[in-house]
């Protein structure tokens, strides 16, 4: 009796668990999405597809993006139509996801060896990708229309050795940004600094001036940038590309940031601090913190500046206008003027670039030609023509391909001249794309970054080591990963 | 029923070996086991075979202990155990000391203020983790500005760069640990207690025992089994945390804060050295399950009552 | 009888001390619900961005726009609310019964390699996440190919470790004279978990299922991998796309947190007489 109630009681725990199973699935074909046809991740619909093997033959092309800008994510349903109206034999699956997130999910379906065809990173995470052997080189079947569209230097960053990996969105430049009305007050002509830059040495008596004291507490700063937690790498990233060391190797593939200009610019981040124009707090200001220092009159210039950050001071001054409490609290009318970032010791400005693309992945099969084709295609139609400028417009980013200025003609957006024509200049020095540093070495680079420059540039930020003594960590790290002759040494 | 509940109780009875019921365990555990060997098991199996590797997706090389040698030997990584073992110790038995004490405190309320207060502490828990987070930038603010500061300021104290240096990055995790919501353990102990027999009360009170006494000899032992699980899963849990770490100071001052848990996302996910990550995570395990083993070792599974 | 004495007779001292219990624990509770506070009153707010989020106490305007902007900003916030529902609900169920039987189990019968099945059953919760996703997610969408599905979704949270431990630690304090006494009256096991255990676990039970869902709720990582459309998210996962570019819609995001809140108070004041009760052995015997 007891031996056959155990049997029961052990087949109808198993019943149990496969009506479970069962009634999961049967609600998910139900639920009517989209899995039933051959968009099952890249990978798989690769492959379903690579055995038709007609050249009309049906393919569908899967893409990962974030909200590119505020209006991105709402124009996928008209991004998926209009590329099917385009290419009737092929689907646009688009899967939405939010910036911080997306990479983890990216990294997850790449090491499980299934990513989308298609997913919009930043191009420095291109390399990355090429070490893991699972992007799409795409060379050889991009047409020299497509990629005579481009741009040349956002084109470079798509590249890694010999091969391509995508087609880029836009090209956006790191900058600092000024309030009008506090520069003007501190002497300052903006308008010159726009056309022709700035030294270190005028920029630390320019933000000097811009602080203003009421008895022992400081009113306004003359300068803030967010550097808390992992933002830290952005504010030495935009100074020492202006102190002679725009990537992480020099030309030669020796390691840059033992050279003693990295020693002098983390001098000046600390000069900075003392003089009273930085918050001694600097370490723990977040994005978001700064931001609102600026539009609450807190500081005159902040960093890190995007174009796109005069939009949101005109958004808040109109909110101002109308009075209706929804204003940044506290906060007064603003005009956002953008600078550059100084220079170093004499050498030559070098504005941060940042490249964003659209990069094309391969799953653990190899693609067939054709689908290879129907990507690019894909790639090529987010990154071009009516959707590219519609995006950048959005952004208040420069447009990067003949196709997207054509397209942009016809839509006006109202920007500050002056700033339209600083953002120019500071793309006509943008930094170089260095296909040439194997994927070992940058693979290197950012891990040294994050273990040893990041938390050593906060201890900095901190005032709890000199920077002689960061300037020494760097490099006994760097020898150790580098080697003695890996390194600058000058 | 009735009859069951009449059997002795309180007297202690000689354990007697159940023979025979071997059969139901295992039927009753069946689904358990297969979830667990579909969905735990397989993927720490794979993570095991991967610790050996060079793994990559297209075909990974077998690579020996090169993985488990190198961890060793990384100096960062016996930093980041360090500060995640202070951090363990430091907020661990103060969580589960307040959860115990409102526990305890809830009790004797009336009907109404029992809900409520229950109600009251469950809640934070349910809060979105981007809420918490932007509450505590606030509360961390290194500006005159912030709430810590502002309270600081009624000491005559000048404002802290709290996640901004070494010396309080720590300490400022610590603080929010404490102060974060402490629900759950607060329910698990409320519903031990009251699941606590009576009789051993009166029994106690018969003897003319003392609030603290009966605390002590009658409460505690009865609770030993829910503060070894409160135990043993939030030292588990506190092992694996990073996202506070992650999202407040990124690790840094100088890696003060540095913990293991982080160190392993990013090895997994940042630098794709995804063979070392799963070293290091087999590493931490076992440090893990060696903790755990002393604490069920000193508290005692099997409590007989 | 109780821990705490009654006082009889003795009405302001009881009075007193559970005014003074009272305050500490108000006190305690304002630091723990500020965040929540928070996240309430911004909710509130207007529609605006993160960077133009304003740090006060008081809310200085009241309206529903952000709850409105929640609802109207997407076709499927309503799917999603529903999504999650259905995912919590089969996980909690599952969980409820299966980790309760399987703690009954590890707690009071003796079988062969009780312990040791068990210890290997904890250490799978000491192995981080990060490790274990990718081979997980290969299984579930390479082999089982189920990804976009609710079975994705649910499958893995099945029956957790962290359940069995809690059940099994439960069971311990249950008598082990009361299952010798049904044995003895010719209960089998089954019988024996149905009309002893079953009653007498009431209470954790209750807070099982309470904690589950509330984790199957608040999962944002796993529905996010495994899903790639807008429709089979969960809430937590729409609630990202709010976060924008460089900026999030901080009140918008607030207000969908707020809405995905209340189930789980919904759940937790439907469940939360099983903890006043306390059903336990001395409430069985009478």
């Amino acid at each position: 009796m007891t031996r056959k109630m155990q049997v029961l009681a052990s087949v109808l725990a198993l019943f149990m668990l496969l009506t479970t199973l069962s009634a999961c699935s049967s609600k998910n074909s139900n639920s009517g999405n989209g899995n039933s046809g051959n968009g099952n991740g890249g990978s798989t619909g690769s492959e379903a597809n690579g055995n038709a093997g007609k050249s009309e033959a049906k393919d569908t092309i899967t893409a990962l993006l974030p909200p590119v800008s505020g209006n991105y994510q709402n124009n996928f349903a008209q991004m998926e139509k209009d590329f099917n109206a385009l290419y009737p034999n092929l689907t646009l699956k688009i899967e939405p996801a939010s910036w911080e997130d997306m990479t983890q999910k990216l990294d997850t379906q790449v090491n499980a060896g299934s990513p989308p065809d298609i997913a919009f990173i930043g191009s420095d995470g291109i390399s990355k990708y090429v070490q893991q052997g699972m992007l799409m080189d795409i060379k050889d079947t991009a047409t020299p229309e497509m990629v005579s569209d481009y741009d040349p230097a956002p084109l470079e960053y798509m590249k890694n050795g010999d091969g391509l990996y995508g087609f880029p969105a836009y090209m956006e430049v790191h900058a600092i940004g000024g309030n009008k009305e506090y520069l003007e007050a501190a002497g300052i002509d903006w308008k010159n600094v726009q056309k022709n830059g700035w030294t270190f040495e005028e920029f630390r008596e320019a933000i000097k001036k811009g602080v203003v004291k009421e008895g022992d507490t400081t009113k306004r700063y003359g300068f803030v940038f967010a550097t808390s937690g992992v933002t830290a790498k952005d504010y030495l990233n935009i100074l020492i590309k202006n102190a002679g060391m725009p990537a992480s190797f020099n030309k030669d593939l020796k390691y840059a940031y033992t050279s003693k200009n990295y020693l002098e610019v983390l001098k000046a981040v600390r000069l900075m601090i003392d003089d009273g124009s930085m918050p001694k707090e600097l370490s723990s200001v977040d994005a978001g913190k700064r931001w609102n220092m600026f539009l609450t009159g807190q500081t005159m210039i902040t960093g890190k500046g995007l174009a796109t950050f005069e939009n949101s001071a005109n958004k808040n001054n109109e909110k101002l206008k109308a009075n209706d409490g929804s204003a940044v609290q506290g906060s007064i009318p603003v005009e956002y003027i953008v600078l550059p970032v100084p220079t170093f010791l004499g050498q030559e400005p070098v504005s941060s670039t940042v490249v964003d693309g659209y990069v094309t992945f391969r799953g653990k099969k190899e693609p067939t030609a054709e689908h290879k084709a129907n990507v690019v295609k894909a790639a090529y139609f987010l990154a071009s023509g009516q959707v590219a400028a519609t995006t950048n417009n959005d952004l208040f980013a420069a447009h990067i391909s003949k196709s997207g200025r054509e397209a942009a003609e016809s839509m006006t957006i109202d920007r500050n001249p002056d700033n339209v024509a600083a953002v120019e200049t500071l793309l006509s020095h943008a930094n170089p794309a260095r296909p040439d540093i194997p994927v070992e070495l940058g693979a290197k680079a950012i891990k040294m970054e994050d273990e040893v420059i990041i938390p050593k540039l906060q201890a900095l930020l901190a005032d709890e080591i000199s920077p002689e003594e960061m300037y020494e960590a760097v490099k006994a790290a760097a020898i150790k990963n580098f080697g003695e002759d890996g390194i600058v040494n000058d | 029923m009735a009859q069951l509940a009449k059997a002795p109780i309180a007297k202690p009875v000689k354990r007697r070996r159940w023979k025979g019921d071997g059969g139901w365990a295992y039927a009753f555990i069946a689904v358990a086991l297969i979830v667990y060997a579909m969905f735990t098991a397989y993927p720490v199996i794979s993570a095991f075979i991967i610790s050996f590797q060079e793994y990559r997706p297209l075909g990974s090389v077998f690579i020996g202990f090169d993985n488990y040698t190198s961890t060793f030997r990384d100096s960062l990584f016996w930093k980041s155990i360090k500060n995640t073992i202070v951090y363990t110790v430091l907020t661990v038995p103060v969580s589960l000391l307040l959860s115990f004490a409102v526990a305890i405190m809830i009790l004797p309320l009336k009907k109404g203020l029992q809900t409520t207060f229950k109600a009251v502490y469950y809640l934070p828990a349910v809060a979105s983790g981007v809420a918490l987070s932007v509450v505590w930038l606030w509360i961390f603010d290194p500006m005159t500005s912030g709430i810590l500061n502002q309270f600081l300021a009624l000491f005559d104290i000048s404002n802290q760069n709290w996640l901004g240096s070494s010396a309080s990055a720590m300490f400022s995790l610590v603080l929010m640990a404490w102060l974060s919501s402490h629900g759950t353990s607060i329910i698990i102990y409320l519903a031990a207690l009251l699941g606590i027999d009576g009789s051993y009360y009166e029994a106690a009170e018969l003897d003319g025992a003392s609030f603290f006494q009966k605390l002590w000899y009658i409460v505690i032992p009865c609770l030993k089994p829910t503060t070894l699980f409160l135990l043993v899963t939030g030292v588990i849990g506190s092992f694996q945390v990073f996202q506070n770490a992650y999202l407040m100071t990124g690790g840094g001052p100088d890696n003060a804060t540095t913990m293991v848990g982080l160190l392993i996302f990013n090895n997994a996910f940042k630098y794709f050295e995804f063979g070392e990550a799963a070293a290091q995570s087999l590493i931490l395990t076992v440090i893990i399950a060696g903790i755990s083993l002393i604490q069920f070792k000193f508290l005692g599974n099997d409590v007989e009552y | 009888m109780a821990l705490y004495s009654t006082h009889t007779g003795n009405k302001p001292v009881k009075y007193i001390r559970n005014t003074t219990i009272t305050v500490v624990l108000l006190l305690f509770a304002l630091a723990t619900l500020f965040p929540i506070y928070f996240m309430i009153i911004s909710s509130f707010g207007d529609p605006v961005e993160a960077g133009a989020l304003s740090y006060s106490l008081w809310p200085s305007k009241i309206s529903f726009d952000s709850y409105k902007f929640f609802f109207d900003y997407s076709e499927h916030s309503y799917r999603w609310l529903l999504n999650s529902l259905i995912v919590a609900s089969c996980v909690t169920v599952s969980n409820v019964i299966f980790a309760t039987l399987a703690g009954y189990a590890f707690s009071k019968i003796r079988f062969k390699g009780r312990e040791i099945l068990f210890f290997i059953l904890l250490c799978a919760m000491m192995i981080p996440y990060q490790v274990t996703q990718v081979p997980l997610y290969i299984l579930i969408v390479n082999v089982f190919q189920i990804e976009n599905t609710y079975s994705a979704l649910i499958l893995p949270g099945l029956v957790t470790v962290f359940n069995i431990f809690l059940a099994k630690q439960f069971m311990t304090s249950i008598p082990t004279e009361i299952l010798e006494c049904a044995k003895v009256e010719g209960c089998n096991q089954l019988q024996i978990f149905l009309k002893v255990i079953v009653p007498l676990s009431k209470t954790v039970m209750a807070v099982m299922a309470i904690l589950t869902f509330m984790e199957s709720w608040n999962t944002f990582f796993w529905p996010f991998l495994v899903t790639n459309t807008m429709d089979m998210q969960t809430i937590q996962v729409g609630l990202k796309n709010f976060r924008f570019a460089n900026t999030t819609y901080f009140a918008p995001m607030l207000a969908g947190a707020t809405i995905s809140a209340l189930p789980m108070f919904i759940l937790f004041f439907s469940l939360q007489k099983y903890f006043l009760e306390g059903v336990t052995v001395g409430a069985v015997k009478g």
